[in-house]
């Protein structure tokens, strides 16, 4: 059968940053596709040309055998291509009919809304989901008043309720519970007979594998395999998505397993729950470096945040072996924990003002009143040549400072406190493969005097070079523990797609 | 997120609370002027509201679209100057018809300006309506720097003593405007009003027209402080460039005590304009207790302070709790 949307040799640039160098896909009337790859191998932003969120900067779409080319989100669900996103599109103050039937709301004289027809259609499509979600969800309860699973299923029927050609599922599983997966699952059955056409993107290789009729591999923004699923194990699947190692990232010298059950417990975590972390538990030694790796959104930065009394949690946490329970990061300070934010320019730094300034931030409460310049200026100075700041002076604003040096200040200010427990999270996005170097030097050092840094990362390389141990996160739990000779990125992969699980049971 | 029956119940009526207070304000005017509800008392007091209210509609419009309306007083005032120095005590009918259409373009046009710079060049509406308030207070004053002119006691006369069925006049016209919202509210573009208003990225995402919604409120602000400009003048029988002053405020906190709050998306007409009547019995109860005026600005300022410290004050609560 001739392909529904065939995608040509997609490249797409950010910036500095090539997210897509040669993507393409195939999907046809009445088949699954799942489109796979590990963190930043450019599927989100595969799929957002696909949907019209984002503009090609090369390469061709195909749909129904004639060139397009959609230049917003509204021309690509015009011509058929309806997308759950992730991030969701539904407005919380406005009823469950209200939301799904937006722009396309049933009229009566061409000017009235026909309430009682909204109200019967928007039935008809719960009724998909019947018996999964809370008895008291009708097409009239405001989207605020729903659960996120139940919101992620109105979404679904939002996106279905246009009768798409294409449906794009872009992680739209990660909310539901098996139940409702399951359900979502014979739908798509129904939908595929009906000669819909499906892309599905997804964390958990067991739903891939028992969803898809074929597969796409992306991996650096490449398509690297594609093929039918029956052919394929989830060990070729996951040998495709592991990057080979280019070898840019520094070796560290790992501490061994046996050197780290020597070493004093710093951190003991026990059945940790939030919104999104679902019972975790780990222990981490003085002067470790503990990675935490998985894919984007499996509770990782909660984690970093429960830790920093920067969100409301349940569980235990010792800190040192006395139980503490922070309410507020000046708490999680006052204990030498510290946080370095990933998103710098919003979280981390005051940009306009001085450099000196930014490293005080935390600190000032230490140098009196009136404040005590001089020595204010010579512990920055002191900080800005261990960091090798590369400034015009103390006294120039951040914003003239480079990404690498800007992300070097915002480490700074917390070093100034001498943390014992530094939390970074992916503290590398954006950032340029020198400044990377030295700042994976840093991190070496700063482990070396003993301070614990436990590193949160996207960037599945930078994690098995640097880490000593490493946690990987999946669904809200940790669905590994890599050490030693079983850190490698090919275990990443599979243990982030919650493959190892199963393995090993 | 489990609501309690009242979140369900404000929800679907979001203005049960401003009801509840009309009740008690009510009460408490009728104690201090028991011939309250006389057809005479009842008119005297609705065509002093009757501004009030039709600012206050505007308002809540642009405040369910997710914007605010700074601007409306100084539109009240420029309509007033105007309609006070073309008009005349002395003017004909038919010069008045002329103006007062006039009144409505100029009205529209000064909302149409909030507009475009808010939802087309994108400025922030709390900082642009205040700028361009300064631009009309001062259009009005060019037009009339010094109280004076009118209008001619036959308008007057029928603005201020027309009763129909034992009702005075400000409740037809307001049981028009509700049919009209009525009927809005039942089209896509009462649709698209709050979903605008509730999350603007999101509804582009589905392809609503954000920034004609955006624009079109402030025009019907605009509009509606031109009616409101009509009224006061009639109301009032002569001119005076700082007559919408305290309009703005006022119909704002009407609009947060009806249930429209102030980041848009929720409420709608009819308790904004039972806010409107409570502002001016807390006026009356003030007058008749005999307390200083600086009160009732006091209880203005007061409800405003509360209504935007309230959503966090209940998350200051719940994360203590939590």
């Amino acid at each position: 059968m001739a392909p529904l949307l065939a995608v040509r040799n997609v490249a797409k640039r950010y910036g500095a940053v090539q997210a897509l160098i040669d993507a393409s896909l195939e999907v046809s009337p009445g088949e699954t596709l799942a489109l796979i790859g590990a963190n930043g191998s450019g599927k989100s932003t595969l799929s957002k040309v696909i949907n019209g969120v984002v503009a090609p900067d090369g390469g061709q779409l195909l749909f129904a055998g004639r060139a397009v080319r959609f230049g917003s989100p509204h021309a690509a669900k015009d011509a058929g291509i309806s997308t759950v996103f992730q991030e969701l599109s539904l407005i919380p103050q406005m009823t469950v009919a209200e939301n799904i039937w937006l722009t396309r709301e049933p009229l009566r004289r061409n000017i009235l809304i026909d309430h009682r027809t909204e109200r019967r259609r928007t039935e008809e499509l719960l009724s998909l989901f019947a018996g999964t979600f809370r008895a008291d969800l009708t097409p009239d309860t405001p989207v605020s008043a729903l659960l996120p699973d139940e919101r992620q299923i109105v979404e679904i029927l939002k996106a279905i309720s246009v009768n798409p050609r294409l449906l794009i599922l872009d992680e739209a599983t990660a909310s539901l519970d098996s139940r409702q997966v399951q359900r979502l699952f014979d739908l798509i059955g129904q939908w595929k007979t009906q000669g819909t056409a499906i892309i599905f993107i997804s964390h958990r290789m067991v739903e891939i594998e028992q969803i898809a009729d074929r597969y796409s591999v992306l991996r650096n923004g490449q398509t690297v395999g594609e093929g039918a699923m029956k052919d394929a194990t989830a060990g070729d699947l996951v040998a495709l998505m592991a990057p080979e190692a280019s070898g840019g990232a520094i070796e560290r010298r790992r501490l061994s397993p046996d050197d780290l059950a020597t070493r004093r417990v710093i951190l003991q975590i026990d059945d940790l729950r939030t919104g999104i972390l679902r019972g975790v538990s780990m222990r981490v030694h003085e002067g470790e470096l503990l990675g935490i790796g998985g894919l984007k959104g499996q509770g990782q930065r909660d984690l970093l945040l429960a830790i920093f009394g920067g969100i409301p949690y349940n569980g235990r946490i010792m800190l040192d072996g006395k139980p503490v329970h922070f309410t507020h990061p000046r708490q999680a300070m006052k204990h030498g924990v510290a946080l370095v934010p990933g998103d710098r320019t919003g979280e981390g730094l005051l940009s306009i003002r001085s450099i000196l300034e930014n490293l005080l931030v935390p600190s000032w409460r230490d140098y009196g009143f009136p404040l005590r310049m001089k020595r204010a200026h010579q512990n920055a100075s002191v900080i800005a040549a261990r960091l090798d700041l590369k400034m015009a002076g103390l006294d120039a604003p951040v914003s003239a400072l480079s990404g690498g040096n800007a992300q070097k200040v915002v480490i700074g200010k917390w070093l100034l406190r001498n943390p014992s427990i530094l939390l970074l999270d992916d503290p590398t996005k954006g950032v340029d493969i020198a400044t990377k170097a030295e700042f994976y030097r840093l991190l070496t050092r700063l482990c070396d005097e003993g301070t614990t840094v436990i590193l949160y990362s996207s960037d599945d390389e930078e994690l098995i070079s640097l880490s000593d141990r490493l946690l990987v996160m999946h669904d809200g739990r940790i669905s590994s523990e890599l050490a030693g000779a079983s850190l490698t990125t090919a275990n990443l992969v599979a243990a982030s797609l919650g493959v190892a699980r199963r393995e090993t049971p | 997120m489990k609501q309690t029956r009242w979140q369900q119940a404000t929800y679907r009526h979001p203005y049960l609370f401003a009801l509840l207070l009309l009740v008690i304000a009510f009460t408490a005017n009728a104690l201090l002027q028991p011939n309250l509800l006389e057809p005479t008392t009842l008119n005297s007091n609705m065509r002093v509201f009757l501004p009030l209210i039709l600012v206050t509609i505007g308002q809540a419009i642009v405040m369910i679209g997710g914007g605010i309306d700074i601007s409306v007083g100084s539109i009240v005032s420029v309509v007033n100057a105007l309609l006070a120095t073309q008009i005349g005590l002395s003017g004909d009918l038919s010069t008045a018809g002329v103006m007062m259409g006039v009144a409505l373009f100029v009205g529209m046009g000064a909302g149409a300006l909030n507009g475009l710079l808010i939802a087309y060049v994108r400025l922030q509406p709390i900082i642009t309506t205040f700028a361009t308030s300064f631009i009309y207070a001062g259009l009005a004053l060019f037009i009339l720097p010094n109280p004076g002119g009118g209008a001619p006691s036959r308008l007057t006369a029928f603005y201020r003593e027309t009763i129909i069925l034992w009702l005075p006049l400000a409740f037809y016209i307001i049981a028009l405007l509700l049919f009209i919202w009525a009927i809005m509210r039942r089209t896509r573009y009462g649709r698209y009003l709050y979903a605008v208003g509730g999350k603007a990225e999101a509804a582009y995402e589905t392809g609503a027209p954000v920034r004609a919604v955006q624009f079109s409120t402030y025009v019907i602000s605009g509009l509606m402080a031109a009616l409101g400009g009509i009224a006061m003048t009639l109301l009032t029988g002569s001119g005076n460039a700082q007559v919408g002053d305290p309009l703005t405020l006022s119909s704002i906190t009407a609009a947060v005590i009806g249930g429209t709050p102030l980041s848009g998306g929720a409420g709608g007409i009819t308790g904004p304009i039972i806010g409107a009547v409570i502002l001016g019995l807390i006026r009356n109860i003030i007058s008749f207790a005999g307390v200083a005026t600086w009160w009732q600005t006091f209880v203005n300022a007061a409800i405003i302070v509360l209504a935007l410290a309230m959503p966090g004050i209940i998350r200051l609560v719940r994360r203590r709790r939590g």
